[in-house]
C-alpha cells in the first residue's frame, strides 16, 4: 500500500498580522541597515593565528589603564600613581626616568625604556637594582605593556 | 481453511527472497541513517565533553605515526572534531534521514534509487570519519571547524551530498510546485548543502595550487560555515518541524499562507546572513552590516513558524507533557526562537566585538546545535522510529531521560557558556591576561562541562533506546511507501 498523507491545512491564505509583522521588521532592519552603511570593520581574527580578536593589536591607552589597575601599581606608586615613599612618581615618564638607577637605560633606549623596565625579564635590566618592582613581562605580553606605556605616558 | 505453517513442506513454501548486499526495501536509507545518526550522536557527545573539559585542563600531546605524520592532540583539533561530528555526523545524518522519511509519505511514492542512497550514506559517513580522524594528524591552517577537513574529504561529503540531493530531487521534483511547505525547505536545504561541501574542496583544491593566503581562506571558511548552519542545519529543522507538529498533534497546519511565508523569508535572507561573519578591514562595511541585518531578521520566519505550529497544536496542549514527538518539538521550537534571538543580539557590532572569539559562540553553539536542531531530530525520531521499525513505542522512562537531560544539560551548557563568553569578551576589553582570565573562567566552564555531561547522558538514552526499540518492541504493521509512483488513500498515523 502507498503511503501518501498530504498534510492538511486550515487556512491557506495569509494573516494580515503576519504581513504587517513581516514588512515592519523589514522596514526596521532597512532603516538599521542604512544607519550603519559607512565605517570600518576591525582586523579579522584568524583562527589558530590570533587569540585574542578584541584586540585590534595597537598599544591602547584605555586597556593599558585597566592594567594598571590589575597589576596593583597603585599599592607602591600610591592611589594617583604621583608616587609614594621611596616609589617613584609615574607622572611625567615623557620627561625620561627620574630614578638614578635607570638613566643609563633611558638614555640607551630613549623611546623603549619603560617598556622594557615593566617588563624586566630582558638583558637590558639585568643587574639593575629594581628595588622592589616585580618583572612584569612573565604576567603580561608585549602588546599589553605597549598598553600600559601608551596610558602612562598620557598621564 | 487455515494452514499449520509447521506442517508445511519446503516445496510448498514460496521462495525465500534472499537478502542482497545493499539494503533497497522501503526506508532501508532512513533506517541506515538514523542508525548512522545515532552512532555519531554518541561520538559528538563524547568529543563534546572532552573539547569543554579541555578548557579546564588543558592537555597537549603528541607521538609519531608512519611517513612523518604525527598524532598531534590539543584543545583546537578536539574541538573541530567535536564541531564536525555534530553536525556532519549526527545532525546531517538525521537530517538525510528526515528527508528520506518524509518524502515518500508527504507525495505516496517510494524514494526514488533507494540502493544509491545507500552508497551515499556509505560514502558520507566513510569521508567523515577519515576527515575526524585527519583533524588529528593534518595541519588545520586557518579554517574555521567546519572547513577545516582536507579537500578530498570534503569532496566525498560533497559526493554523498549530492547523491542524497538527487535521490530526493527525481522523487520530488514533478510535485514541488504543489508539495508541502516542509519539501521546499528540504529541496533548498539539501542543494545548500551540496553546494557548501562542493565549495569547501574547491577552496581547499584552489589553496593547494594557487596557495589563496591566510586571510582569503579564513573568511572563506566561516561565511561557508556558517551558510552551512542557516541554509542546510536550519533549512532541515524548518522542514522536520513542519512536517512532526501537525503529524504528531494529530491537526492540520494552522496556516500554509504563514508556512510559505516563513519559507521564503528565510530563502531571502539565509543565503547572505554568511556575510555578516567576514568582519575585517579589507571587507566593505556595508557588506558587513548587510550580513548583520539580514542575520538579525532571521528572526522572522523563526517567530512565524514558532506561532504557526504552536497554533497548530492549539487544543492538544495535553500532548506536551505525555511522551512522543510533541514535547521534543515543542523545546526545538523554543530553542529555535532563542538561538535566532541570541544570534541577532551577537550580530549587534557593539555586542560582536565583545563576545568574538570568546566562549559565547561555543554557547550559542550549542544552543542552536544540541537546542533547536537536535530537538528536531529527536521529535522526528520519536515519529519516525516506530513506523521504519515497525514497532510500538510508547516512549517510557528512556524517552523521558532523553527529554530533560537533553533539555536541561543544552540549556545550562548554553547559558554557561554564553556568560562565561561575556565575561571573557569584558575582561579581554580590560586587558586582563589571557591566564587571569583563564582562572575568572573555571566555574562557567566547569558548570558548561556538567551541562554538556547531561547532554551526552541524553544521547546515550536515544542509542539505548533505539536499541531497545527494535530489541523489545512489539511488532506491529504500519503502512510503508510501496513501488510505483501512484498514490492511494491516506494511511492515518503517517
Amino acid at each position: 500500500m502507498t503511503v501518501h498523507t498530504p498534510i492538511e491545512t486550515r487556512s491557506g491564505g495569509l494573516p494580515p498580522w503576519a504581513i504587517g509583522l513581516t514588512v515592519f521588521v523589514f522596514l526596521v532592519g532597512g532603516v538599521y541597515l542604512l544607519s550603519n552603511l559607512v565605517g570600518e570593520n576591525p582586523a579579522f581574527a584568524i583562527p589558530g593565528v590570533s587569540s585574542s580578536p578584541a584586540s585590534s593589536g595597537e598599544p591602547d591607552p584605555a586597556v593599558g589603564e585597566a592594567l594598571v589597575s590589575q597589576g596593583g601599581c597603585a599599592s607602591c606608586h600610591g592611589p594617583e600613581l604621583s608616587g609614594s615613599g621611596q616609589f617613584p612618581s609615574l607622572l611625567g615618564v615623557n620627561d625620561g626616568p627620574v630614578s638614578e638607577n635607570l638613566q643609563e637605560l633611558g638614555t640607551a633606549h630613549p623611546d623603549e625604556w619603560i617598556a622594557i623596565w615593566i617588563d624586566g625579564t630582558t638583558p637590558e635590566t639585568e643587574g639593575l637594582d629594581r628595588g622592589g618592582m616585580p618583572a612584569f613581562g612573565d604576567q603580561f605580553s608585549p602588546e599589553q605593556i605597549d598598553s600600559i606605556v601608551a596610558y602612562l605616558k598620557s598621564l | 481453511m487455515t494452514v499449520n505453517p509447521k506442517k508445511l513442506r519446503p516445496y510448498d513454501q514460496p521462495p525465500k527472497r534472499r537478502r542482497t548486499l545493499i539494503p533497497d526495501g522501503p526506508d532501508s536509507a532512513a533506517t541506515g541513517f538514523f542508525i548512522a545518526a545515532a552512532l555519531w550522536l554518541a561520538v559528538a557527545a563524547g568529543l563534546g565533553a572532552m573539547a569543554i573539559g579541555m578548557r579546564l585542563i588543558s592537555v597537549e600531546f603528541s607521538f609519531p605515526l608512519l611517513f612523518g605524520f604525527s598524532f598531534e592532540f590539543d584543545q583546537r583539533r578536539v574541538e573541530y572534531a567535536f564541531v564536525n561530528a555534530t553536525v556532519f555526523g549526527w545532525l546531517t545524518n538525521a537530517g538525510f534521514a528526515a528527508v528520506a522519511f518524509m518524502t515518500p509519505r508527504l507525495l505516496g511514492r517510494r524514494m526514488a534509487m533507494e540502493k544509491l542512497l545507500m552508497l551515499g550514506l556509505l560514502a558520507w559517513n566513510m569521508a567523515l570519519a577519515g576527515g575526524i580522524a585527519s583533524l588529528y594528524v593534518f595541519d588545520l591552517g586557518p579554517n574555521a571547524p567546519l572547513s577545516a577537513l582536507p579537500w578530498l574529504i570534503d569532496g566525498g561529503l560533497a559526493t554523498g551530498a549530492l547523491i542524497v540531493t538527487a535521490g530526493f530531487l527525481v522523487t520530488a521534483v514533478a510535485s514541488l510546485r504543489t508539495g508541502y511547505v516542509s519539501l521546499w525547505f528540504a529541496a533548498v536545504a539539501l542543494l545548500s548543502l551540496a553546494g557548501l561541501t562542493g565549495l569547501n574542496a574547491l577552496i581547499g583544491l584552489l589553496d593547494l595550487f594557487l596557495n589563496l593566503g591566510e586571510l582569503p581562506v579564513a573568511l572563506a571558511s566561516v561565511f561557508v560555515e556558517r551558510a552551512i548552519s542557516v541554509l542546510w542545519l536550519l533549512g532541515v529543522a524548518y522542514a522536520v518541524l513542519h512536517y512532526v507538529v501537525p503529524r504528531a498533534s494529530g491537526q492540520p497546519l494552522a496556516s500554509a499562507g504563514i508556512g510559505m511565508l516563513s519559507f521564503v523569508t528565510w530563502l531571502l535572507l539565509a543565503p547572505l546572513a554568511g556575510l555578516g561573519t567576514l568582519l575585517d578591514q579589507s571587507v566593505p562595511f556595508a557588506i558587513t552590516s548587510l550580513g548583520n541585518v539580514t542575520t538579525m531578521l532571521l528572526l522572522v520566519p523563526a517567530a512565524l513558524t514558532v506561532i504557526n505550529l504552536v497554533q497548530t497544536m492549539q487544543g492538544r496542549w495535553t500532548l506536551l507533557f505525555g511522551s512522543g514527538a510533541v514535547p521534543f518539538a515543542a523545546i526545538s521550537l523554543a530553542f529555535l526562537l532563542g538561538a535566532s534571538l541570541l544570534d541577532a543580539i551577537g550580530s549587534l557590532r557593539s555586542v560582536r566585538l565583545l563576545i568574538d572569539g570568546t566562549d559565547w559562540e561555543r554557547g550559542a553553539f550549542l544552543w542552536a546545535a544540541y537546542g533547536a536542531f537536535t530537538f528536531a531530530a529527536f521529535a522526528l525520531a520519536e515519529h519516525a522510529l516506530p513506523r521504519i521499525l515497525r514497532r510500538a513505542w510508547g516512549g517510557g522512562v528512556l524517552s523521558g531521560a532523553q527529554l530533560w537531560l537533553a533539555f536541561g544539560g543544552a540549556t545550562v551548557a548554553g547559558l554557561a557558556l554564553m556568560g562565561g563568553g561575556m565575561a571573557e569578551g569584558s575582561l579581554l576589553a580590560q586587558g586582563t591576561a589571557p591566564d587571569a582570565v583563564g582562572e575568572q573562567l573555571l566555574i562557567y566552564r566547569a558548570t558548561a562541562f556538567l551541562g554538556f555531561g547531561m547532554v551526552a547522558l541524553a544521547g546515550l538514552a536515544f542509542v539505548v533506546n533505539l536499541f531497545l526499540m527494535y530489541t523489545s518492541g512489539d511488532p506491529v504493521e504500519y503502512t510503508v511507501p510501496a513501488s510505483g509512483s501512484t498514490s492511494a488513500t491516506a494511511a492515518a498515523g503517517h
